[in-house]
């Protein structure tokens, strides 16, 4: 479950543009992430069940949300739940998500 | 040095609950349960007039009903507040770190029915203790060093 730091492969990675940075407001991926945290991207991960994504909401334009998938039903699409499901609106509340709209897998977290 | 420069002009990632997340805050217990106390007090201080003098009788029982009035509606309020941070605020992590939690939710509830029941300046100061521990372990839980304070 939990994210592993940064290390030097990663920001290399992050130099050479193959990763995105990107930070997190909101409580909804506690204990893993918190407000003020930061998190890579790789956009071009492999996307499996129990990855963190970041993707584009839904319903609201511009808006991205970082949430864990819990699951791919048989359509492809990505269910999605927060960590702490308590303080998150996710899949239960929006429903699936499309592959196209899954912005990259979460590789680490810089702090 | 490299985290330094994270923080600027980030794009975000948004965990958020699309609900809007209440503003919460200790305080407001503190106020009613402060109120209970203060107001224990002054029944507890209130002399009742000598024998005969209608105006002072009617003055003293207005008075009286007043405070025991008041004190009836702040305990229920002090109740109120406390019973929205124990179920809105507090989540099941925030029990695994504060494993006392329930208990002083549950017995501070408690206490706020006692302070309508009684005089008791024990069991009112008892309250005000209790909601001084849910003030630390809120605050500690929003990573804020906020001290504690009373009104009076």
């Amino acid at each position: 479950m939990e994210l592993p730091k940064i290390n030097w492969k990663q920001r290399l990675l992050l130099f050479v543009g193959r990763r995105r940075l990107l930070k997190v407001e909101g409580d909804s991926m506690y204990p893993t992430l918190e407000t003020g945290d930061a998190v890579l991207i790789d956009p071009r991960a492999f996307i499996a069940t129990g990855d963190i994504v970041v993707a584009d909401h839904p319903y609201k334009q511009s808006i991205k949300i970082i949430k864990r998938v819990e699951s791919i039903d048989p359509g492809g699409r990505y269910i999605l739940k927060g960590d702490n499901p308590d303080g998150s609106t996710d899949s239960r509340t929006y429903g699936t998500i499309a592959k196209g709209d899954i912005r990259g897998k979460v590789v680490c977290r810089v702090r | 040095m490299f985290e330094r420069f994270t923080s600027v002009g980030l794009e975000i990632a948004e965990a958020h609950c699309d609900a809007p997340c209440g503003v919460y805050d200790p305080s407001q217990a503190r106020v009613e349960a402060e109120s209970v106390l203060q107001l224990t007090k002054k029944i507890t201080d209130l002399k009742m007039p000598d024998g005969g003098d209608q105006a002072a009788s009617t003055a003293y029982q207005n008075t009286l009903t007043r405070f025991i009035a008041i004190k009836e509606e702040r305990a229920e309020l002090a109740k109120h507040h406390l019973l929205v941070l124990w179920t809105d605020y507090f989540k099941p992590q925030h029990l695994e770190k504060y494993p006392e939690l329930h208990d002083l939710f549950w017995k501070s509830a408690k206490l706020c029915s006692s302070v309508k029941q009684e005089v008791s300046l024990e069991h009112a100061q008892e309250l005000m203790d209790n909601v001084k521990r849910v003030h630390e372990i809120f605050w500690e839980t929003k990573g804020k060093d906020v001290p504690w304070y009373t009104a009076s």
